[in-house]
């Protein structure tokens, strides 16, 4: 049991005058602006002890665990701009390890987790992954939000024979030896998407998103997939870059924390204007808020020119206005209101567990469960399946057993892995609702990941 | 000006009434509706088709009830049976009509029941059932009241081409007197018979498209162009060709208008909004010279000012407080970002006056520990802040969409930089201000107390701030880092304005919106926002004061 309290006693005695102090002092003034610098101090003192605890025990040799417990990082951004998304997955890990731990734990042995800071600032993810695989010396990390954390974690990984499990939606193209990808692959949320749009007699795709890795690729790979199936290159709107006689860009995208979207959605008001017309967003973050906004005052509705949306899930409309959102589109691999025995059990132990932990910075009113939270906590049981199958932690053997396929009847269906990293998944699309759950109007059973699209739609 | 907000504040309020769901409606549509919400699917759609034609406007109100979630199932009689809710919006328990019959539901001893929307369940909708209760609603428009209901209803059922639509359309013709509506008609029609109809009903579709100006029908005549030009020349159809050319050309050029107005207005409604968030940093900057990096941090405090007053007047006076509360909200969050930049004058900045790199590093401090404060407080998720609905929707002239909430940021820009105009040249409070800063110490001199005037004006500068913060709720985020968004902005609109000049800032922040909205649709938003920044600093190369060099003491 890692209960933070109970290591923080000791380690307060022993640090308060140099490292809490300063760190509750520095928090008040530094962890705000998702500055660059500080942010090692920017989690909350208990958050810092367990960091502090693992640095300050002494380095065990060569054994990645000790008698009776196994060490496991978590590394997401706890503080900055992405904190808002990424806290959740630290919360349903924990949640995880505390249900398997209850369970018996792994092989016999406890989980002990070792939270770690990314804090929204991509240089960090590589030191603090360094740390955890060097110093801490962990068995698996679960962690990364972003494609630019997971890609700067990665030399790390593949250097130190670590083995990460990363769990949020992304654009494919990569398959790192060290790395498992339980997140959905385009395939697996933007190709189902459009073949839904396609069956409901949409002709006319405008592609729009942030400025950055994920929405660029996947767009590039839609569009290979939309002319593909027939829809001719005038009829998808937001522009077409091309450099030397290849498609460069496809789509409008607009920076982080874009705030003004008239143009764009005077834009898509004139492309919908002949009908049967709907949008793909990529948009990443808080410019969500503005651009609904302004699509709903436009008076364009779900009817008319449906938006679908590859990351925007439940947790997201928390901080939403989803009176605008109603009818919308969203496409994940686990929606809350999925019925299911398994997904009724995940949420309400979730709930339960929420309600009477003791770990601070735990926000407990009002949560809700979404696919990144739900691939999380997918991915730390078949980590455990994999161990057993394997019969050690050694991280090699463990992704040999990984490959080989174990399954685990998640909150969202079966989940089987495959052999290139990926697993094989249930997808579903779904409705926005007023209250901010989704309502599945279709389902796809048991897709194959498969994060090799480019040049395969001929 | 009060009591001309009062008055539209009525107006608001009458033109909102709740829909009687009671009375209207004949019996047996009544009765096929009630069937279709509990039918199966195949079958509800079959029976909403054919309520299509049945003319009744109930059809229209429960149909769209449904669409939105708030036809609910309610236990009666032991079996669970569809019914409206007076007011589905409401957190109080509201009646409920029965959908069979209009009456208002009762217990056995005739005791009226009430019901929580949010906690009844509503009648599910698919997809296909969504998308036949659209159609059923479309169809219905042709016969609709509302004669801009009409319009948009004839333009959609033409533009899905269908033999069927395209008849009840040309029936339409005969009977329509409405000449916006029989403009959408001939339109409507027109666009379905380029698939549908004669050779020569097309050609002559074709040229009334064209003089229509449609851009609904563009698609459609950019097809017919390339079929046409992919044929063999012998099959080409050359006067449908020809006919074809100039009406997209017509349209075209049409269009290079509609977009340039378009373009107009967004440039004025972006530069407004630069304009709000940095005129109260053209005070405490401009005009005072304090570097304040906790600016941003006063918008914020604006919008969760908005936030706060949202919450507080719906749960004082119900969700009718929806309609008025930004109302309130405006004077509210005006106070309370200037009492918090009263606050900060005196305990922070008073003692910084004369020594503007450690104010900047002291509100930048400032900033961090408001926005830390925000988010022990609000939580780090973004809040939402409903807008009313006077704010939602649009004005459409020409095919140029004024969007309500737009024009409320330009009308809101020209009266806070009014009145900030007035204040300074027309008061007493004014001229002190403009003395205090041209010279304090002679300022001093004559008598006026300098320490209460930089108080005022600093927080008057702040207040500023938070009414952008205010506004901002309506169209963007309310969160911990909303400020920062707009900081960099700012100083850059105050900066090319020439420091300490307000028709600066007022030319300056338009220039910066329009050629931001001009560039947009050209190089994209990322690129035309690099132009734009790049322009800037060429143009202070050029004139380091920005537009209007000014001198005043803190520059001296």
């Amino acid at each position: 049991m890692y209960l933070l309290t109970d290591l923080l006693t000791p380690i307060l005695k022993r640090t308060l005058p140099s490292v809490a102090l300063s760190a509750t002092a520095f928090c008040l003034i530094s962890c705000g602006g998702g500055t660059t610098s500080e942010t090692e101090e920017a989690a909350t003192p208990e958050e810092s002890a367990t960091t502090e605890t693992s640095t300050a025990s002494t380095p065990e040799p060569a054994a990645a665990s000790s008698d009776d417990t196994v060490k496991v990082g978590v590394l997401h951004s706890l503080s900055g701009t992405m904190a808002i998304s990424e806290t959740s997955l630290r919360d349903v890990l924990l949640f995880t390890f505390d249900e398997i731990n209850a369970a018996g734990g792994v092989m016999g042995k406890k989980i002990e987790p070792v939270v770690v800071d990314g804090a929204s600032d991509w240089p960090l993810f590589a030191e603090k992954a360094k740390q955890l695989l060097l110093e801490d010396k962990v068995s698996v990390t679960f962690g990364c939000w972003t494609s630019v954390s997971r890609q700067s974690v990665l030399p790390v990984y593949e250097e130190n024979k670590g083995l990460l499990f990363y769990p949020v939606q992304y654009e494919g193209e990569e398959m790192s030896p060290n790395i498992f990808y339980t997140a959905e692959a385009v395939n697996q949320q933007a190709i189902p998407a459009v073949d839904y749009l396609l069956e409901q007699g949409r002709k006319k795709f405008y592609l729009v998103g942030t400025d950055y890795v994920y929405p660029q690729t996947t767009n590039l790979v839609l569009l290979e997939y939309l002319l593909s199936k027939g829809i001719p290159i005038e009829n998808i709107g937001g522009g077409i870059t091309e450099q030397g006689g290849q498609v460069a860009s496809a789509g409008k995208y607009t920076p982080f924390g874009h705030t003004d979207y008239q143009q764009i959605v005077s834009e898509i008001a004139r492309f919908a204007a002949s009908g049967d017309a709907c949008v793909i967003n990529t948009i990443n973050g808080d410019s969500n808020v503005p651009f609904f906004k302004e699509f709903a005052a436009s008076g364009l509705t779900s009817e008319d020119c449906p938006v679908v949306s590859f990351s925007l899930s439940e947790d997201e409309f928390r901080s939403l206005p989803t009176k605008d959102l109603v009818g919308h589109l969203g496409c994940w691999t686990y929606f809350m209101s999925l019925d299911t025995p398994e997904n009724t059990k995940f949420k309400d132990n979730f709930q339960k567990w929420l309600a009477k932990t003791t770990v601070s910075g735990i926000k407990k009113d009002g949560r809700v469960t979404c696919s990144p939270m739900v691939l999380s906590y997918n991915g730390v049981y078949l980590w455990k399946a994999a161990v057993e199958k394997a019969g050690t932690f050694d991280p090699e053997k463990v992704m040999e057993a990984l490959k080989s396929g174990v399954s685990f009847d998640g909150p969202g269906g079966t989940v089987t892995t495959q052999s290139n990293h990926h697993l094989t998944k249930n997808v579903y699309i779904g409705e926005t609702q007023a209250d901010g759950q989704f309502k599945v109007v279709q389902s796809f059973d048991s897709v194959v990941g498969e994060p090799f699209l480019k040049g395969t739609f001929k | 000006m009060r009591t001309v907000l009062l008055a539209a504040l009525v107006v608001l309020l009458v033109l909102k009434p709740f829909p009687s769901f009671a009375e209207e409606g004949a019996v047996e549509v009544r009765e096929q509706l009630a069937d279709a919400v509990t039918a199966p699917e195949e079958q509800q759609i079959a029976i909403l088709a054919a309520l299509a034609d049945s003319g009744d406007e109930f059809v229209a109100v429960a149909l769209t009830a449904w669409r939105r979630g708030e036809m609910f199932l309610i236990d009666h009689d032991g079996a669970p049976v569809p019914v409206l809710l007076e007011n589905a919006d409401s957190k109080e328990p509201v009646r409920g009509f029965l959908l069979r019959t209009g009456e208002v539901m009762a217990d056995a001893s005739g005791k009226v029941l009430t019901f929580v929307p949010k906690e009844q369940k509503a009648a599910d909708t698919s997809s296909a059932l969504r998308k036949q209760i659209k159609k059923t609603i479309d169809l219905l428009a042709i016969s609709d009241s509302d004669p801009e209901n009409r319009a948009s209803g004839v333009l959609k059922l033409g533009l899905m081409q269908r033999p069927e639509y395209f008849e009840v359309l040309k029936q339409r013709l005969a009977i329509e007197k409405d000449p916006d509506v029989l403009k959408k008609l001939k339109e409507g029609i027109a666009v379905s018979a380029l698939a549908l109809g004669e050779p020569d009903e097309v050609v002559a579709s074709v040229k009334t498209l064209g003089e229509l100006r449609s851009i609904a029908g563009l698609d459609s005549l950019n097809n017919i162009i390339k079929t046409q030009e992919e044929l063999p020349a012998a099959e080409q159809n050359a006067p449908l060709l020809k006919e074809a050319t100039r009406s997209v050309k017509v349209i075209d050029d049409y269009l290079a208008w509609v977009d340039r107005a378009g373009t107009a207005f967004r440039g004025v409604s972006l530069g407004s909004v630069l304009l709000i968030v940095s005129l109260g940093l053209a005070i405490t900057f401009g005009l005072m010279g304090v570097i304040n990096m906790a600016h941003g941090e006063m918008i914020a405090i604006g919008g969760y000012s908005a936030y706060m007053m949202e919450k507080w007047m719906t749960a004082m006076f119900g969700d009718g407080a929806l309609q008025w509360y930004f109302l309130v909200a405006i004077p509210f969050s005006f106070l309370m970002a200037a009492l918090a930049g009263l606050v900060l004058e005196r305990s922070v900045i008073r003692l910084l006056y004369r020594r503007p790199l450690e104010s900047l590093l002291a509100t930048w401090g400032v900033s961090l520990i408001l926005e830390q404060l925000f988010r022990l407080y609000f939580g780090a998720a973004n809040v939402q802040v409903n807008s009313p609905d006077w704010l939602q929707g649009s004005l459409v002239i020409s095919d140029v969409s004024l969007g309500y909430n737009r024009m409320f940021v330009i009308l809101f820009a020209v009266l806070i930089v009014l009145a900030t105009v007035l204040l300074m040249a027309k008061t007493p409070l004014g001229l002190c201000i403009r003395a205090v800063m041209q010279n304090r110490d002679m300022a001093a001199c004559v008598g006026i107390q300098t320490s209460k005037i930089r108080m005022m004006t600093f927080a008057f500068g702040s207040g500023l701030a938070g009414l952008a913060g205010c506004f901002l709720s309506q169209i963007g985020n309310v969160g911990p880092t909303m400020g920062q968004n707009y900081i960099v902005d700012s100083f850059m609109v105050v900066v090319a304005g020439g420091v300490g000049n307000l028709f600066g800032t007022v030319l300056a922040a338009m220039g910066i919106g329009m050629t931001d909205q001009m560039l947009q649709p050209v190089l994209g938003p990322v690129m035309g926002k690099v132009c734009v920044l790049i322009a800037i600093i060429i143009f202070l190369q050029w004139r380091p004061g920005g537009l209007f060099a000014a001198r005043s003491r803190s520059l001296d």
